[in-house]
């Protein structure tokens, strides 16, 4: 058998095993966030963070907080066994179907975030006015 | 003696280390694993070695092209392979650093940095597109200008990239000080994929952290401030495909908005980061807003 083709199996192979037991040992990820949480991912990611207001999304992935210090307005979401968080600035596109508050990013690799929110349309008018 | 291909003879021991590492996080707690960001770590290596090995003829062809300019012939010898790794891990020190520091390098290099997870598997998350990030072919050209044979480069080079596997790990703590003082070590490269502002852009050691200590880029892992992996801004895909590319497309968006020849050239060679109205932030920004922070936060105590 050529070296190539058997190098190229033993990665196949290689990966397929450490994919599987990978698996067998972790597991799949799905953590909740909580307020706290999205607040503590933040306060990691943007120095001085503090926590104003934070809406936390009904499945306890997605939340929305805003910065006391300067009034600026974050996504945090849950990837994984991670956490990741966006800024959100003027041309943050929004749509909103009664608690259901969509958010469309300019992002190659996060294009939209669904929140399900009891005040939904105050966050809305709020993300209005960052994008005014 | 003959030079072989020291990455290809490593896979199967990469294969057995992962797989080593899984289980004695799983049973200590030392580290961690996700399944989706490992299979999304390991498909970036696989896919690295296909697509490297059908571009490496650009590399091949740049370095054939210069060759003949060589200062000098050096053959093959024990003394000749031991200096030329020397410099090669010099080398490789500046390119890594240079990868750090402007745009078009790092629109490559970032898929390295882009798992929050820090394991045997993240050394495997390597870039696809090597063959974009042109500017890093010049860090070849002095080793072949010197006069190395090619195949000694690459071969020199391939033990660097295997020395840097092992270091990918949170499973091992510290080496003794003399260790630590030379070599580079999970705990230094720890530091180098840390996003914490202390630990932004320091330690871009391959193999000898002495350079870092030289050159004056030396940041020591402290116990007070636990490293936090990935990016400024860390991918929301575990997409093989979006996160080989992410760092392309947001180039490539930026330099179809510049609006004058300047900006089209900061958003190349400037520090990753760079705007023109300075909206986004830059790891200089951002560590001048915690030095900040923290001097504000030392006076209030």
């Amino acid at each position: 058998m050529n070296g190539q083709v058997l190098q190229l199996l033993i990665s196949v192979g290689g990966i397929a095993a450490m994919v599987a037991i990978c698996w067998a040992l972790f597991g799949r990820a799905s953590i909740k966030l909580s307020d706290a949480d999205a607040a503590a991912a933040l306060a990691r990611d943007v120095p001085g963070f503090r926590a104003a207001r934070t809406a936390l999304s009904r499945d306890a992935r997605t939340a929305l907080v805003e910065n006391a210090r300067d009034g600026a307005v974050y996504l945090a979401l849950v990837r994984g066994d991670g956490v990741v968080t966006r800024k959100l600035s003027r041309g943050v596109g929004l749509a909103r179907n009664g608690d259901r508050l969509e958010l469309r990013l300019k992002d190659f690799t996060l294009r939209k975030a669904e929140l399900d929110l009891a005040d939904a349309a105050d966050w809305e008018t709020k993300l209005q006015g960052l994008a005014a | 003696m003959k030079p072989f291909d020291p990455v290809t003879l490593a896979v199967p021991a990469f294969i057995v280390l992962v797989i080593a590492e899984m289980l004695f996080v799983r049973f200590t707690g030392r580290g961690r694993f996700e399944v989706r960001d490992t299979t999304t770590s390991l498909l970036m290596g696989f896919g690295s070695t296909i697509i490297g090995a059908i571009f490496a003829f650009v590399f091949v062809g740049f370095a054939r092209l210069i060759q003949p300019y060589a200062l000098a012939h050096i053959g093959w010898s024990w003394e000749a392979v031991v200096i030329c790794f020397i410099l090669d891990d010099m080398r490789y020190y500046w390119w890594h650093r240079a990868s750090h520091r402007v745009r078009w390098l790092w629109a490559d290099h970032v898929n390295h940095h882009s798992s929050q997870h820090y394991n045997l598997s993240t050394a495997l998350r390597q870039p696809w597109f090597g063959v974009l990030a042109l500017p890093g072919l010049l860090f070849l050209a002095p080793l072949v200008l010197i006069g190395f044979p090619l195949e000694m480069i690459a071969f020199v080079h391939g033990i660097n990239l295997v020395y840097q596997f092992w270091i990918h790990t949170e499973s091992i703590d510290r080496f003794p000080r003399w260790v630590e003082a030379v070599m580079n070590t999970p705990s230094h490269h720890r530091v180098h994929h840390a996003t914490n502002a202390r630990y932004l852009d320091a330690n871009y050691a391959g193999v000898f952290i002495v350079w870092d200590r030289m050159f004056g880029s030396f940041v020591e892992e402290s116990k007070d401030d636990a490293p936090r992996y990935g990016i400024v801004g860390n991918i929301a895909s575990f997409n093989p495909l979006k996160v080989a590319t992410h760092g392309w497309v947001a180039l490539a968006k930026d330099l179809v908005s510049a609006k004058s020849p300047k900006e089209f050239a900061l958003y190349l060679l400037g520090p990753p980061g760079w705007s023109p109205d300075g909206s986004r932030d830059t790891s200089d920004t951002i560590k001048a807003r915690w030095a900040e922070f923290r001097a504000a936060q030392s006076l209030a105590e």
